[in-house]
């Protein structure tokens, strides 16, 4: 085992309160006693050339948020919201210009080299795009072999093995089939299920999966859901599940985090914020999203996009508010706690 | 009684396939649909399922290796394949158009928006001045709600949702009467879709062509359209009026799956159930009905019949419950 998953381990065994008290199938009800990761203040950037020479955007800018043990976190936005480079930031795909982001008790914002190895160990990723993941020149069974050879180290039969419980685990049957299989011979179900095989290799405790079934058809979108959820349920995996589907969000997710020009609006328990929705941006993408009860026209008043760039004042959603005053554009709104499980971002609301 | 609208589209059993070197892939099978003047119907279906090749098929757009082995194609009650090719140069874009898949990439990135909307013109209405052209061009840029200083952008100045405001001004402007969307709001976000939907809605309310509007999601057509077509391996499987989705009786056992499938936004219940198995490869498809294999009503009859057409209220199916000997007895 590597270092870091031993320094870590040992900081979050003395650190964690009790046993997450998950039931089966009452998944709202749940409390998360220990915590896995906590993000503070996370703040992303990326240079840009524009007329006026090198200039930043912050694509995420102060966004907190944690993650409990076996809680699923689904992250809602835009595109160009900062979704994504949070979901990278968090497995460290990009390194943060400043913020913590702590997992299993270390901060792992800016950790480098065998410690970012070892982090791997815990963080893995589900891309959005199967068909753009996988390497279409590598068997199935090749694409399980390397992580599990180059972070568990597992070998011979012993390797063998795994690969088999693992593709039995997210439903590649039959297996001895399949291990010999090219992506392309693969359905876009089934490559999505051989990406989660990969993710959970190395026996991660959290996976982020960024819009793992928007490519998918539609039929087969419930089945990768209900395997994550399962998955969940097995292995107490911590998940953050990034979407722009609302209704996902909800089937998926123990709580919802609204997020708009980088900064989070609102977040909530899931049903919470279907039902009592407090932001008016969150307001906006529920009267938007098909089956929404709302009709008429949409609660906003211009089509403008955020204001990303490094230094900006105020909301980010003040130009498309209905609810906007002089201060929306001047002053950010600080997150405020309507209840413990529910924080909105808004002057007004 | 109020007269029936005129029919815009009328396709009556058209069949589409493929040549391949495995031998004909049979894309569209049997499909009869009819668009009526002033309404949208929705063609709703998984990838493969033909919905696509059926709107190229429509337009004459086939590639070189596709052809149109059966039925006809009507629009405006002018068989489309009966055509010369200069007819036919006339016929698109006036009398039909096409909204394209992605909007991204329908619109020529070296090109002014102006020169993209005034190419339809120019190739179509050659007598008109150039200063009515530009003042058509700034109507159409008004309908979709575009400021007119877009005109002198380029393509990548614009986002996502502007430009397919600009796709769907173009598709419009010479007042066709039936306007193919391809999945026009694919790519989009919800807020934008939405409030592209709802200006397509106020056009047509102005304009009154007919929309076939093709798309993947079912809860978004449902909404949209009044009439929903729902396609499966080729075929089309179901046709009913939008208010009848909203419960899922007397249905087609694929439509029931659908609804099934999707995370409701609003209902109490939060299960939701896939459709087991995967969309069958349309070079061996299974004998009998094509979704037989993934039908939780699957009887004997399933395997090794193909079932008609049946009508029940005002719905058309494609499925062997809906018999008039056994209907109402399964579902």
């Amino acid at each position: 085992m590597s270092e870091f998953v031993e320094k870590s381990l040992g900081v979050s065994d003395s650190s964690s309160v009790g046993k997450n008290n998950t039931n089966d199938g009452d998944i709202y009800k749940a409390t998360f006693i220990s915590t896995l990761v906590n993000v503070s203040d996370l703040a992303v950037h990326f240079p840009v050339k524009t007329r006026e020479g090198r200039q930043f955007v912050r694509p995420v800018d102060e966004v907190s948020f944690t993650i409990g043990k076996g809680e699923v976190l689904a992250l809602v936005g835009e595109s160009g919201s900062g979704k994504t480079t949070i979901g990278r930031a968090l497995v460290r795909i990009l390194e943060p210009v400043s913020g913590c982001i702590e997992v299993v008790g270390r901060d792992v914002a800016h950790i480098r080299g065998s410690e970012l190895k070892g982090y791997r160990n815990i963080a893995q990723m589900i891309f959005q795009d199967p068909f753009g993941s996988l390497n279409p020149v590598k068997t199935v069974e090749r694409h399980l072999q390397f992580p599990l050879h180059k972070h568990t180290g597992t070998q011979g039969v012993a390797l063998s093995e795994r690969m088999n419980q693992l593709l039995d685990q997210v439903g590649l049957t039959p297996v001895a089939e399949m291990r010999q299989k090219y992506p392309h011979e693969l359905s876009g179900g089934q490559r999505q299920r051989l990406a989660i095989a990969r993710a959970l290799a190395v026996q991660p405790k959290l996976i982020v999966a960024d819009e793992p079934i928007s490519m998918l058809d539609v039929s087969i979108r419930a089945g990768i859901l209900k395997l994550m959820n399962q998955l969940r349920t097995e292995m107490g995996l911590s998940y953050l599940y990034i979407t722009h589907d609302l209704a996902s969000a909800r089937y998926f997710g123990d709580r919802i985090m609204v997020l708009y020009g980088g900064r989070m609006m609102e977040t909530a328990r899931s049903d919470e914020l279907i039902r009592h929705p407090m932001h008016p941006y969150t307001r906006l993408l529920l009267a938007a999203t098909p089956g929404s009860p709302v009709t008429g026209p949409l609660p906003e008043t211009s089509n403008q996009p955020p204001n990303l760039l490094e230094g900006r004042q105020g909301c980010p959603f003040a130009p498309r508010c209905p609810l906007v005053t002089q201060e929306c554009h001047t002053a950010q709104p600080e997150l405020r706690e309507l209840d413990a499980r529910h924080q909105v971002a808004c002057h007004h609301a | 009684m109020p007269t029936p609208s005129p029919v815009v589209l009328e396709l009556d059993n058209v069949s589409v396939a493929y040549e391949s070197r495995a031998g004909a892939v049979n894309a569209v099978r049997d499909v009869s649909l009819k668009v009526e003047k002033d309404s949208i119907v929705g063609l709703v279906g998984e990838s493969g399922c033909g919905k696509s090749t059926l709107a190229y098929a429509i337009m004459r757009l086939l590639k070189a290796n596709a052809h149109v082995t059966q039925g006809s194609i009507r629009v405006n009650n002018q068989d489309v394949y009966a055509l010369s090719a200069k007819e036919l140069r006339k016929f698109r874009w006036n009398e039909m158009s096409m909204v394209f898949q992605s909007a991204m990439s329908a619109l020529n990135p070296v090109m002014m928006v102006e020169d993209q909307i005034f190419d339809v013109f120019r190739s179509h209405r050659p007598n008109m001045s150039r200063s009515d052209v530009l003042k058509r061009a700034k109507e159409l840029l008004s309908l979709v709600r575009i400021d007119h200083k877009h005109l002198k952008s380029y393509p990548h100045e614009l986002s996502g949702g502007m430009k397919q405001r600009i796709v769907i001004a173009i598709a419009i402007a010479l007042e066709p009467s039936l306007v193919i969307m391809d999945e026009p709001t694919t790519a989009l976000d919800v807020v934008v879709q939405r409030s592209i939907l709802d200006q397509i809605k106020e056009i047509q309310r102005e304009k009154h062509f007919a929309i076939l509007f093709i798309s993947h999601d079912f809860s978004l057509v449902a909404e949209l359209a009044s009439r929903v077509a729902v396609m499966y391996a080729g075929r089309l499987v179901e046709n009913s009026p939008a208010y009848g989705l909203r419960n899922s009786e007397g249905h087609h056992p694929y439509t029931q799956g659908l609804m099934r499938a999707i995370p409701k936004l609003t209902a109490d219940e939060v299960t939701i159930d896939g459709i087991p198995g995967n969309p069958p490869d349309l070079i061996t498809l299974p004998n009998g009905c094509a979704y037989h294999p993934r039908c939780p009503f699957v009887f004997e009859l399933c395997e090794t019949t193909k079932p008609e057409r049946y009508r029940t209220g005002e719905s058309e199916l494609e499925c062997h419950l809906f018999a008039s000997e056994r209907r109402g007895s399964h579902v």
